[in-house]
């Protein structure tokens, strides 16, 4: 589904270098949860938008359904997004213009011939919980109610892949939980995730995690060594846990 | 929901900004409005002024200036009808006197009588036969030009005269049809009915109409020929050819010594000027413009990258930074002529009602209003268009996770 080999990302700031994502090779086959783990400034992110078509890499290949994403034309890469990828960032990302039920329909504007429609967005409006908030302005809605609202923009044209880049970095532990609910839920039905994160709590949530620490990415073994893992809303890895995961 | 839908929600969203920015293209085109629309009126004012002061020369018998007491060879009056007169020339003088070199247009005049038609005019009416096809000093008075050549049987009036336009009136046996109405002149023109010179001869031949007294009118007759000289020429060198041609003993030419060329040439500075002024101040707007546009972009560019990873292609971005450029100048552009329309026609009407000769400002038509009110959206809609081009470019080139990540 989304293959990616050797892709290196050097950034140029002022005279010198700096590799963001050094020669990672990752492959993310349909129906995986794939998690990414990292500090902040690891070049998770980075990697993100350059599986997401967002960023051209330096060097190296990244294939999304067999198209190489790389070597296409603005157009087709648009095209690819619209179809094929849904975006969650980290902040809102909202559309403060429109109401939640337009913003959740404005995809559609990009994929005419796709499966959005206004009984669609309006469905997902009501899965995400926020039915009775269709016609309200971004600005009058939570932190969590915008994520939701991003969620459901994510899914409109009901692509096979839904990249989500730290959705739950802003939000507190239960609304991040229940985001992390709805993303198991609907990974449970086949669509493929892959997701950075800083937050050592989410790990349990992936099917397959990875771990990135300048530019470089590693998998990590499931289950890890010595270390129990909950879903349970306000629950922490312990000390011991976070230690193994760094040290890998 | 659409394109425009999420057009006008951002529109929407910056209400200030996007009037003040509407504001500016109003100006702009209220500006190159006014200028074009004074342009005319003020054009069609000097032409209609100019067209109303009548003949460059008289020709008229010998007698005629005994016999007419305030003209003379120095005449500094507009002559727009010759002054009633009992002294004919025959009207094939006109094939001579059209030949003469620097004639540009002449036209017969026919002085038939003075009646006392109380029903038309508590004064005396003076009944005049023009040539309508040649005539270039009555018909630039008309209140309305004709919709038809006058036909036999319809007459022009002076503005004292009672009857509405396609009223009849009656003089002798005769009835005649109210054609056009003239503007008033504050002379005895007001007080002249205006027939066509088959119908002054059939009136003139009517048993009362000319006293016993006065040389009767035959067919052919005319009492004067009022001509307009090419301005190439000079005007006392005309006079001169004229006089050659004919014995001094049967016309005489009398000249108005008086010129607009002064006028004319400061007024025709006006345009100019105008345009001058329209053209500072779409250079002075279009910076100011797209600065705003640049502006504009740079603070959406959050938005630009999130609706580019939504799949949003290239010529999309450019297309709904055009777009909402252009729906802000369309909508001031039809702001700024629209009121630039009314004050105008606020305006005009105030200087018609007020003015004595009601000559004042001459309202462009319909459709060079229409045209001036194109041309005016054409400019700021290009204003737009053109001050939009490099930030639809730097938007539709910003990398979306670039844009996303910085804003975010």
């Amino acid at each position: 589904m989304i293959e990616g080999i050797g892709v290196t990302k050097v950034f140029r700031h002022g005279r010198s270098d700096v590799v963001a994502v050094d020669d990672v090779h990752l492959n993310v086959i349909p129906g995986e949860f794939v998690l990414i783990y990292g500090r902040s400034g690891s070049g998770k992110s980075t990697l993100l938008g350059m599986l997401g078509g967002l960023i051209n890499p330096t060097s190296g290949v990244i294939r999304v359904n067999g198209l190489d994403i790389g070597n296409l034309s603005d157009a087709m890469i648009s095209e690819v997004r619209a179809k094929e990828i849904g975006f969650v960032f980290q902040f809102s990302g909202h559309i403060p213009t429109v109401t939640v039920l337009e913003n959740v329909m404005l995809p559609m504007l990009f994929y005419r011939d796709g499966p959005g429609s206004l009984s669609r967005a309006v469905e997902l409006i009501r899965r995400v919980g926020l039915s009775d908030r269709a016609d309200a302005y971004p600005c009058t809605l939570s932190s969590g109610e915008m994520k939701r609202v991003a969620i459901a923009r994510a899914l409109i044209n009901s692509p096979p892949i839904l990249i989500a880049d730290e959705p739950t970095g802003d939000l507190d532990i239960d609304t991040e939980y229940e985001i992390m609910q709805l993303f198991q839920q609907l990974n449970s039905e086949g669509m493929t995730f892959v997701m950075v994160t800083h937050n050592l709590d989410l790990v349990p949530f992936g099917t397959r995690t990875y771990r990135m620490d300048r530019g470089k990415m590693m998998e990590i073994p499931r289950p890890l060594p010595g270390v129990t893992m909950t879903k349970e809303p306000n629950t922490h890895l312990d000390h011991d846990a976070g230690t193994a995961m760094n040290e890998l | 929901m659409n394109y425009l839908t999420y057009l006008l929600a951002g529109i929407r969203n910056k209400a200030g900004r996007n009037l003040a920015t509407a504001f500016c293209f109003a100006f702009i085109a209220a500006n190159i409005f006014s200028g074009q629309y004074l342009t005319s009126g003020a054009g069609g004012s000097v032409d209609q002024g100019v067209s109303r002061m009548g003949a460059d020369h008289l020709v008229v018998p010998a007698q005629y200036q005994v016999f007419s007491r305030g003209f003379g060879p120095e005449n500094t009056f507009a002559v727009v009808r010759a002054e009633p007169s009992t002294y004919r020339i025959r009207a094939d003088i006109m094939a001579t006197v059209g030949s003469v070199q620097g004639v540009m247009k002449m036209s017969p005049q026919l002085y038939v009588a003075t009646l006392r038609e109380p029903a038309l005019s508590p004064s005396p009416v003076e009944i005049y036969g023009i040539d309508p096809a040649t005539d270039f000093t009555i018909q630039p008075w008309l209140q309305h030009p004709l919709s038809t050549p006058m036909s036999p049987g319809e007459v022009i009036v002076g503005h004292e005269i009672k009857g509405d336009i396609s009223s009849q009136i009656s003089l002798s046996s005769h009835t005649y049809t109210v054609a056009g109405r003239l503007d008033p002149t504050q002379s005895p023109i007001d007080r002249t009915i205006f027939l066509r010179m088959d119908d002054a001869y059939a009136l003139a031949a009517t048993e009362g109409i000319v006293p016993s007294s006065d040389p009767r009118v035959s067919y052919g007759d005319i009492n004067a020929v009022l001509l307009q000289g090419d301005p190439g020429e000079g005007s006392d060198l005309v006079a001169a050819r004229i006089r050659r041609a004919f014995s001094p003993t049967y016309i005489t030419v009398i000249s108005r010594h008086f010129s607009l060329d002064p006028a004319l040439q400061e007024i025709k500075d006006l345009p100019r000027l105008l345009t001058y002024i329209s053209l500072i101040v779409v250079v002075a707007a279009l910076p100011l413009i797209s600065l705003i546009a640049a502006m504009v972009a740079h603070e959406r560019q959050r938005e630009i990258g999130l609706i580019r990873s939504m799949g949003a292609k290239r010529h999309v971005i450019i297309s709904l930074v055009f777009a909402e450029s252009l729906i802000l100048a369309a909508t001031g552009g039809i702001f700024g002529v629209g009121v630039s329309l009314i004050a105008f026609t606020l305006i005009s009407t105030q200087i018609i009602d007020s003015s004595a000769l009601h000559v004042s400002f001459a309202l462009p038509t319909v459709a060079d209003i229409g045209m001036m009110a194109g041309v005016a959206l054409l400019v700021v809609i290009t204003l737009g268009s053109i001050s939009s081009i490099y930030p639809a470019y730097q938007s539709s080139t910003i990398s979306p996770y670039d844009a996303i990540r910085k804003n975010g």
